[in-house]
């Protein structure tokens, strides 16, 4: 069994967004880039399954659509334990592009398994990994929270309202992860960063494929107003502002 | 002529089986890892006289202190009197080096009275472990054949001494009833013959023999037993002093074969093509006793089991898995176990079994502070946190397994440069509101001027919002001063101290790295900081790295300006107030700063008073080896109530510290003891600023 791991490079969490080009454009000055967290969560589960012998998988590859300054976020999928890589060199332009992308590879290399975090803490459009599918022509799980392998067929956990519920479902397909994959991120041993060097990472021109989206502009959340403290002792003066600014009772 | 032979049969089966056993440790030594060079021989000459002969350290507990020190320096005199009888026994001489005349006299009357005196202690060392329940000689490792080993090894001392006794009222007591002259003075020896009256000159040479054979076999047989035994400890001892590491407890060793990998994942050039067959085929880190370095085995062998390391250790105290004596029987046992098997089938044999689980858990291992009390504490200054740390670097960076809180402060130091998830351009929000401006180094070098220091705020002085009221203090005082300083503000990042104690060297190395050559561009020569663990690793690791500056703590530059006068402490300000002070172990014990807190105190206040462990005794907050970041392990107690617990007996309103770990706990501490109200727990700068109405 082939896992393929879809990755997205996203900035760090604590990155303050800013914009330039008359707000057309991300400012990407100084901004540290990791795996998108959903996508290492669904990496992490990945090798977890490898490790495990019953589950009989054969190797974890890791897919990427971006340029080469992404090489760095594929080199650490590559240390925390993937066994190869490959990249498609071509800006992530919308969801549809990348699933594009994604799909025309995934149709040279075969996978069984494709794991799609549902959302990149970037843009969070959560299409990618349902559009892969539908372009490949294979189901696709959406919200999922467990995967196990049991005699060889897959075990899917999903999340619904007020319960879970556990599917089975033909291979290959498109499993879209949420947070609960995996209990915490692997971390890189010092042996995975060394060998991530020559692990082999393919590359792949882009196909003919035009986004079916584009950015006019961004705009920031307005600032969140100064919070104001109010002395203990002064109960009659929260009630007032609460009554008189906020307006909430 | 028999009587000669005899001896010498017995001397040569001695030498035999001695000779076989040392060969076999030391072919135990051979598996083991290179370690540091032993230079500095006048040091270590110093230290030895000083911890191993003078017993310096074995004095903080002074009662059993004095009984080891008196059997130690026992053991010392009637060693000449055993060697005198090798010869005599050789030779068929008898008191052969009688000759030395007045010193003769000496050794022999001081071992006399020694005999007696060892034997005295020795007694109530039994006492002590057969009938007295002493907590320190219990603990999950003391298995009954410790305490068998202990027993049976007291008891050899025993009949060493009192068989020596008996040869020396034999002897006296024969000079006595012939007349002739006595070789050697025997002052207890003689009053006790006198004492057993007028027996037969034939009695006195009868007991006189059978003394005689039964002290030198018993010698013989005592010293094949040693090494086999945790008494090896007699002979380990005083070399294991004498090969000390010689650098500060707060120092861990650097990985060079860590920094290799770094640099070349640093430089663009190799970052992502050297060929992986370059790559050490060592170990990271310690997972099995080959994976020691040979000083560490070298502590495990002189270890007597005394265990002042557990009974200081926090962990242990609080009732975690952890003691420190266990981790040093464990190597010494699975060396034994494994050792002969690696001799005979090669250095990478097998057996299925390693030190870490089988004998030493993980549980154990991520329950250590690193605070070094252990280490302090030992009389022969074995380094216990130096292996757990190694056993931390293996399950890092080979296995990539830590707890789930540090994985993440490990991704967070990586990806936003500090443990906590901020982002580094929020690093001057703890100055914002000040009405002066703290100077930034960029701006400095845009000036073309230069600071004299750099104050280096560090993480919780960034983020941490108690914390910042500490720095803002601190930055009150250096602009009160008029001091030439500024800061790195965005541009500092984590220094790596809490990655390398959790063991993630390589992510240390890389903070380490990206620090220095921002310190480097700046040509920063003197750092200030008020973080104690900030400031051990600049002053005694980053050279290692090839950062070297003047690391000075703020309590050092506090006190140094109060003494000369250029800090105006007004004494009023905590004057009626009863002042402790808690001990930070990256202080404390990893640089002995002990005095300059006291000393600034002193000055602030006129009721200082010591929490019962203060100084080199003093417990740690909990907070220190990354413990901060994470859970506590399973245990009775958490470290930081034992402590604050601790200051409160003391009586104190106010609780000052020096750490923003320290703080943390200690604050966290009287809030669970609801007493938040009524005991302040202060920074030093807070109280200096405070009193210089600042």
């Amino acid at each position: 069994m082939k896992i393929l791991v879809c990755i997205s490079n996203v900035p760090d969490t604590t990155t303050k967004v800013k914009f330039v080009d008359s707000d057309t454009k991300l400012d990407t000055t100084g901004i540290q880039w990791v795996i998108n967290p959903w996508d290492e969560l669904s990496l992490t589960r990945a090798l977890e399954l490898k490790d495990d012998p019953s589950a009989g998988v054969k190797s974890v590859t890791v897919a990427h659509v971006g340029l080469p300054a992404s090489e760095p976020t594929i080199r650490k999928a590559l240390a925390i334990g993937a066994d190869d890589a490959f990249r498609v060199n071509a800006a992530p332009a919308d969801s549809y592009f990348v699933a594009a992308q994604l799909a025309a590879v995934i149709r040279k290399e075969q996978y069984d398994v494709i794991l799609c975090g549902i959302e990149s803490s970037d843009y969070n459009g959560s299409m990618t990994g349902g559009m892969v599918a539908e372009f490949l022509g294979i189901p696709s799980v959406s919200a999922v929270s467990d995967i196990k392998i049991e005699n060889g067929s897959p075990l899917l956990t999903r999340e619904i309202d007020g319960g879970r519920e556990i599917v089975t479902v033909p291979m290959p397909f498109v499993a879209i992860v949420q947070k609960g994959i995996a209990k915490e991120p692997r971390i890189a041993s010092m042996r995975g960063i060394m060998t991530s060097r020559t692990k082999p990472v393919r590359l792949y021109e882009p196909e003919a494929e035009e986004p079916l989206t584009g950015i006019k502009v961004y705009e920031k959340p307005s600032p969140r107003a100064a919070c104001k403290f109010i002395d203990p002792e002064n109960a009659g003066q929260l009630i007032t502002l609460l009554q008189n600014e906020a307006k909430i009772i | 002529m028999i009587r000669q032979v005899v001896f010498a049969l017995a001397l040569l089966a001695t030498v035999g089986v001695f000779a076989f056993t040392i060969r076999r440790i030391v072919s135990f030594f051979r598996h083991t890892r290179p370690g540091y060079p032993v230079r500095q021989i006048g040091k270590r000459f110093v230290i030895m006289l000083k911890v191993a002969f003078g017993q310096t350290k074995i004095f903080s507990r002074p009662v059993t202190g004095l009984a080891h020190a008196l059997v130690f320096w026992g053991f010392c005199i009637i060693l000449f009197g055993s060697i005198e009888m090798v010869i005599d026994g050789l030779a068929g001489t008898e008191r052969s080096l009688s000759f030395l005349g007045g010193f003769y006299d000496f050794l022999m009357g001081s071992g006399d009275i020694f005999a007696y005196i060892v034997a005295i202690a020795v007694i109530i060392f039994l006492v002590r472990r057969i009938f007295i329940h002493i907590r320190r000689f219990e603990g999950i490792e003391m298995k009954k054949i410790s305490h068998i080993d202990a027993i049976v090894a007291l008891s050899m001392i025993l009949l060493l001494m009192i068989s020596l006794a008996g040869m020396n009222i034999g002897y006296a007591g024969g000079t006595i009833i012939s007349g002739e002259p006595v070789k050697g003075v025997y002052p207890v020896s003689t009053w006790l013959a006198r004492l057993i009256g007028n027996e037969s000159p034939e009695f006195m040479h009868t007991l006189y023999e059978v003394c005689w054979w039964t002290h030198i076999l018993s010698i013989f047989v005592f010293a094949n037993m040693l090494p086999y035994s945790k008494h090896f400890h007699v002979f380990m001892s005083v070399p294991n002093v004498f090969l000390s590491r010689l650098e500060p407890l707060g120092k861990l060793t650097n990985m060079d074969n860590v920094t290799r990998e770094v640099k070349l994942m640093m430089n663009p050039e190799t970052a992502f093509s050297a060929a992986s067959s370059d790559a050490p085929v060592e170990r990271f880190g310690v997972k099995d006793a080959e994976d020691v370095v040979w000083k560490t085995y070298f502590d495990s062998l002189s270890c007597t089991e005394c265990g002042r390391c557990t009974s200081v250790c926090p962990a242990n105290i609080t009732g975690k898995k952890l003691s420190p004596r266990k981790v040093m029987m464990d190597l010494r046992a699975r060396m034994k176990e494994k050792g002969p098997l690696m001799t005979s089938n090669g250095r990478d044999y097998s057996d299925n079994k390693s030190l870490l689980r089988d004998y030493i858990t993980e549980e154990e291992l991520w329950a250590c502070t690193t605070c070094n009390a252990c280490a302090s504490e030992c009389p022969i200054n074995i380094n216990h946190p130096s292996l757990i740390v190694d056993m931390r670097r293996y399950l890092v960076m080979e296995e990539a397994s830590a707890p789930g809180e540090l994985k993440t402060v490990f991704s967070n130091i990586e990806n936003n440069g500090a443990p906590w998830q901020y982002s580094s351009e929020d690093r001057m929000l703890w100055a914002r509101d000040l009405n002066f401006s703290i100077p930034l180094m960029s701006d400095c070098a845009a000036n073309g001027t230069t600071p004299e220091y750099l104050f280096w705020v560090g993480c919780a002085g960034a983020f941490d919002d108690r914390y910042k009221k500490v720095v803002r203090s601190f930055a009150k005082i250096l602009n009160h001063l008029k001091i030439s300083y500024a800061v790195l503000g965005r541009e500092e990042t984590c220094n790596g101290d809490p990655a390398r104690r959790a063991g993630n060297e390589m992510l240390f190395q890389m903070q380490a790295l990206q620090v220095i050559e921002v310190l480097k561009s700046y040509g920063v020569k003197k750092i200030i900081t008020t973080c104690p663990h900030c400031s051990n690793i600049f002053k005694n690791e980053y050279p290692d790295l090839g950062g070297s500056y003047e690391v000075i703590n703020y309590l050092q530059f506090l006190n140094r300006y109060a003494a000369e006068g250029k800090l105006g402490i007004n004494p009023g300000s905590l004057k009626g107030k009863a002042v402790t002070y808690h001990d930070p172990c990256y202080l404390g014990r990893a640089n002995e700063i002990y005095d300059e807190p006291r000393a600034l105190l002193k000055r602030l206040s006129g009721g200082f008073t010591e929490m019962e462990r203060h100084g080199s005794f003093a417990l740690c907050c909990g907070a220190g080896g990354a413990q901060m970041f994470k859970e506590a392990e399973k245990g009775e107690k958490e470290v930081f109530i034992e402590r604050t617990e601790e200051a409160l007996r003391s009586g104190a309103e106010v609780i000052a510290s020096a750490c923003p770990f320290c703080m943390t706990m200690l604050t966290d501490g009287l809030k669970y003891k609801n007493r938040e109200n009524d005991v302040r727990n202060l920074d030093m700068a807070e109280l200096v600023a405070q009193s210089l109405e600042l």
